[in-house]
C-alpha cells in the first residue's frame, strides 16, 4: 500500500503523514531525505524531531540512493520525506554537477514500496508560482511534476493537503 | 467564522461579495471592526513574529481571506520563506477553529471543511 501527500510548504503534510503512520501496528520507519543546511534547516529537522517524538520512528537519515537501501525489517510502515529533498539531491551533487534523477527517484520509491506493507510518500507542490529561474531550477521543477505524476499513477491513494485539510484525490481516506 | 482560501486572483473576494457582504465591510486591518477581513498573507509578510496573536481576533470575523502561497519553489531570500512557512501555519490553525473552510480553484468555490456559507440575508 502507497499513499502520496502532495500540497504546498507549511500545509500540515508531515503531521498528517504520521497520523496515517501511527494507525499501523509495529516498527515505523522514517526516512529523512533533506540534508540539513545552516541554522533554519537544523531547526526545521528540530522541528520534525519534536512532532515525531514519541511516536515510536526509527529515524534513518539517507539523502540519497533509495534503490539500494535495505530496510532493517521488511513488511512494515515507512514514511518518507520528501520527494522534493530526494529530487534535489539526487539531481544536484555538492559540486552543483547535475544529472537526470528521475530514474534513481522512481526507483527509490519502488524500492522500498516493496519493503513495506505502508509507504507513506511526502511531495511538494513547486510548479505553481509561475515565476521564471535559472535553467537548472525550471528543469528541477519539470522533473519534480513528472515524477509527482508517477508516483501519483502507482499509489493507492492520493491527497492533497490545504491548511491541514486533507483533500481525497485518488482512493479512499486512509483515516 | 469562514476561512477563504485560494490562490491570487482566484475568486475569494467574488466569492465574498456573492454571499452578500459588500465592499465596505472589508478590511485588510485585522483590529478594525469590519467583519471581512482580506489579504492576511499581507499582515502576516509584514509581520510574521506577530501572527499568532492575530488568531484570537481572526476567530471573531465572519470571513477571513487568505491567499495560498506555499506552492512555489522555496525562496532564496530568508524573509520570503519566513513569510510563506508563517502564512501556511496560521491557515493551518485558522482552519482548525473555523466552521467552514472554503477553497476558491478558478473561480469555484469548494467547501473543503464544513458547508459552503449560505447568502447573507
Amino acid at each position: 500500500m502507497m499513499i502520496l501527500l502532495t500540497g504546498g510548504s507549511a500545509c500540515g503534510k508531515s503531521s498528517y503523514a504520521e497520523e496515517i503512520c501511527m494507525k499501523a501496528s509495529g516498527p515505523k520507519y522514517y526516512l529523512a531525505a533533506m540534508r540539513p543546511y545552516g541554522e533554519e534547516g537544523q531547526k526545521k529537522v528540530e522541528r520534525h524531531r519534536r512532532l515525531r517524538a514519541g511516536k515510536g520512528f526509527e529515524t534513518i537519515e539517507r539523502y540519497t540512493d533509495y534503490a539500494s537501501l535495505k530496510l532493517p525489517e521488511a513488511g512494515k510502515t515507512a514514511l518518507l520525506e520528501c520527494i522534493c529533498n530526494l529530487t534535489a539531491n539526487e539531481m544536484f551533487d555538492e559540486e552543483g554537477n547535475q544529472s537526470d534523477p528521475y530514474e534513481r527517484v522512481v526507483q527509490g520509491v519502488e524500492n522500498l514500496r516493496n519493503q513495506c506493507s505502508l509507504l507513506v510518500v511526502v511531495t511538494n507542490d513547486v510548479g505553481s508560482d509561475g515565476l521564471r529561474y535559472d535553467p537548472g531550477t525550471e528543469n528541477y521543477i519539470r522533473i519534480l511534476g513528472k515524477i509527482n505524476a508517477v508516483l501519483a499513477a502507482g499509489a493507492d491513494m492520493v491527497i492533497e493537503m490545504v491548511a491541514g485539510i486533507p483533500i481525497l484525490l485518488k482512493g479512499a481516506d486512509p483515516l | 467564522m469562514v476561512l477563504i482560501l485560494g490562490a491570487v486572483g482566484a475568486g475569494k473576494r467574488e466569492f465574498a461579495r456573492s454571499l452578500g457582504y459588500r465592499d465596505e465591510e472589508m478590511s485588510t486591518d485585522v483590529y478594525s471592526d469590519a467583519p471581512i477581513v482580506t489579504d492576511l498573507e499581507e499582515t502576516v509578510r509584514k509581520a510574521p513574529d506577530q501572527a499568532e496573536s492575530l488568531l484570537v481576533p481572526l476567530t471573531k470575523k465572519e470571513l477571513v481571506l487568505c491567499c495560498e502561497v506555499g506552492s512555489g519553489v522555496i525562496p532564496l531570500q530568508k524573509e520570503d520563506r519566513i513569510f510563506r512557512e508563517t502564512t501556511g501555519r496560521i491557515c493551518v490553525k485558522l482552519a482548525k477553529e473555523a466552521d467552514s473552510v472554503v477553497r476558491l480553484v478558478a473561480g469555484i468555490p469548494m467547501a473543503i471543511k464544513g458547508e459552503l456559507p449560505c447568502r447573507r440575508s
